[in-house]
């Protein structure tokens, strides 16, 4: 009787994991077939290398270099912003800060992270934008610059918890050794945290880019989404943001949609090989 | 102990199983005379009715929803002939070429659309039924603090074309009393509904300039002219009202966006609110659209701004 049980309940997880990995292949499989229509018009290179997107236009019109690199661009501002804030909290946090204080500061930056992406969007939109419109009166401030900022608050709770973790440790392991040598706590963080932390530094860095190029509400309210070369101050376009706004007028079957699902299909691959990266990184980080 | 609990846990859920089984052989056993005929015909009876499409539609249908509901609670309370189920009315806005596509996919009963039905689509949905609730225009608006509007209040087609597709660059090349500010030109998605309407009456086949602010909807859109001062963009005539005195809808080919030259088809930007269904509608559907169509709703789609087809 019991051993029947065992067998059963170990079956039924087993189909349980097994449909959560299906679904991620349904997913994949899906959005493949539906760009897989496009592709057959567009060669793939064509649609990553072209110049231009008029959804209007012949199909060679369709096509998202520039939108590529603005979905790179816009993460690599933001967290060209957001690291060195993010590294410095989390080296105070680890060796300054009492465990009180600590656990409250972690606490008020975890909560940022659970604050919707709209939200973010619309301080961007009212704040960040207006800002760049009034103080240094750009003719419109939706730039890459202010995706870039918004970004950088997003991503800040991901580089703060990634590499406040590992300093704890190293922290604890060193802490009474530099002690007794007499050094200051200033050379310790120089010399041993930060060195000895540097792989969760760029795991963090490259969880904070998958999160960025995914990001789409935020970015797509303050980018302007001009399918145009990404300049600092220039308006551009990512591929969530492409997607979110096009879709919903997109006529079902024709070639834009298509395009869609296959720019759609080009961010998956981007974001995989990111996340293969962060599991190499982690895979060796184990400190 | 805990194995216990499990194996517990797995016979449960067999048995509900089984349990689930014999309710679906059982029910049609018990169904004599009478009753079987009334739970039939509750059964085709569709207490539910779906909308998806433009969001330029979507509030509209919400709110004629919201005032049906109210008033009848129970689909009984609107014909004495119709079963005592709770009126349930979804709105969904995913732009008009969800709302074909829901129509298509069968996903919603009706689809709403801002924009002519195009050919492609007629094809695809089997008897096709269209009922045209109205007319919105988009109008050529700018920002208050532009002093465009008070040198003049009129811009040709052609000035507008030269200003969205990038040939005029700064405002003082409409005209050279304007102030040296670059022209920020805002628009929906290329290949939406509303840019469709602005791109076939004014441009032609002159792109837009490929660095214009693609505002995700067309509050944003509005948002950003009333934020601007530098803005122009096509907003939508219900919006302009909406927010009057907050930005300045412009004549176009002197022609004012007024209610009567939209109706009579004299000012040229302007597109129909169309809610489309695939086959006949059921006599609840049918009851809903009554209102919609009857004078109240027309009263309704008028105060979101609207001009109601009848």
């Amino acid at each position: 009787m019991l051993n029947i049980g065992e067998k059963l309940f170990k079956w039924i997880i087993k189909l349980l994991t097994f449909l959560s990995i299906l679904l991620l292949a349904f997913i994949v499989i899906f959005i493949f077939n539906e760009s897989f229509v496009f592709f057959k018009e567009v060669p793939i290179w064509k649609f990553i290398m072209g110049r231009s997107w008029n959804p209007l236009g012949p199909a060679e019109n369709l096509s998202i270099f520039p939108i590529i690199l603005g979905t790179i661009y816009v993460s690599i501002v933001g967290i060209c912003i957001s690291l060195p804030l993010g590294v410095g909290i989390a080296v105070i946090l680890s060796t300054y800060t009492k465990d009180r204080v600590k656990s409250f500061i972690r606490g008020v930056i975890d909560v940022l992270a659970g604050i919707p992406s709209v939200v973010y969007g619309f301080i961007g939109l009212l704040v960040v934008v207006k800002f760049f419109e009034v103080r240094f009166s750009f003719a419109a401030g939706e730039s890459v610059l202010a995706g870039g900022i918004v970004l950088s608050v997003m991503v800040l709770p991901f580089i703060v918890s990634t590499c406040a973790e590992s300093m704890d440790k190293i922290y604890e392991e060193y802490s009474q050794a530099s002690q007794a040598l007499g050094v200051s706590k200033s050379y310790m963080i120089r010399n041993i945290i930060l060195p000895a932390s540097k792989r969760s530094i760029i795991a963090s860095l490259v969880l904070a880019l998958g999160r960025g190029m995914g990001e789409t509400m935020a970015t797509m309210m303050v980018i302007g989404n001009a399918p145009i070369m990404p300049k600092l101050f220039g308006k551009t376009q990512t591929i969530p943001s492409l997607i979110a706004l096009e879709m919903g007028m997109a006529e079902v079957g024709s070639l834009h949609y298509h395009g869609l699902f296959a720019a759609g299909f080009v961010l998956m691959i981007m974001l995989l090989l990111v996340n293969v990266l962060i599991y190499f990184i982690k895979a060796k980080m184990d400190i | 102990m805990k194995k216990r609990i499990t194996i517990l846990l797995c016979l449960l859920l067999a048995f509900s199983l089984i349990v689930v089984g014999c309710s679906n052989q059982e029910t049609p056993s018990t169904e004599n005379g009478e009753v079987a005929e009334e739970v039939e015909e509750n059964e085709d009876f569709k207490a539910q009715i779906t909308f998806s499409g433009s969001s330029t539609l979507a509030p509209v249908i919400s709110a004629i929803a919201t005032d049906f509901i109210e008033e009848y609670s129970a689909w009984n309370n609107v014909d004495s002939s119709f079963p005592e189920k709770d009126i349930i009315i979804y709105v969904s806005a995913g732009g008009s070429g969800a709302g074909a596509k829901a129509v298509v996919e069968g996903t919603s009963d009706f689809g709403m659309l801002s924009r002519e039905i195009k050919d492609e689509e007629k094809e695809k949905i089997a008897d096709m039924n269209a009922f045209k609730l109205g007319v919105d225009a988009l109008t050529v608006s700018i920002n208050p603090e532009n002093p465009l509007h008070t040198i003049k209040d009129d811009l040709s087609s052609d000035e507008i074309r030269k200003i969205f597709s990038g040939e005029y660059k700064y405002w003082d090349e409409v005209d050279s009393s304007l102030p040296h500010e670059e022209i920020v030109v805002v628009i929906r998605d290329i290949g939406g509904g509303a840019h469709g309407v602005f791109q076939d009456a004014v441009m032609g086949d002159t792109q837009v300039r490929e660095d214009a602010i693609q505002a995700p909807s067309m509050g944003a859109l509005v948002a950003k002219i009333m934020e601007n001062k530098n803005a122009i963009g096509y907003a939508s005539f219900g919006m302009v009202n909406q927010n009057e005195g907050k930005l300045i809808p412009l004549k176009v080919d002197g022609i004012e966006p007024t209610k009567e030259n939209i109706v009579n088809g004299s000012y040229k930007i302007s597109r129909p609110l169309i809610v489309v269904k695939s086959g006949e509608l059921t006599p609840s559907q049918q009851a809903f659209m009554d209102v919609i169509m009857s004078e109240k709703g027309s009263q309704i789609i008028e105060d979101m701004g609207y001009v109601p087809a009848n």
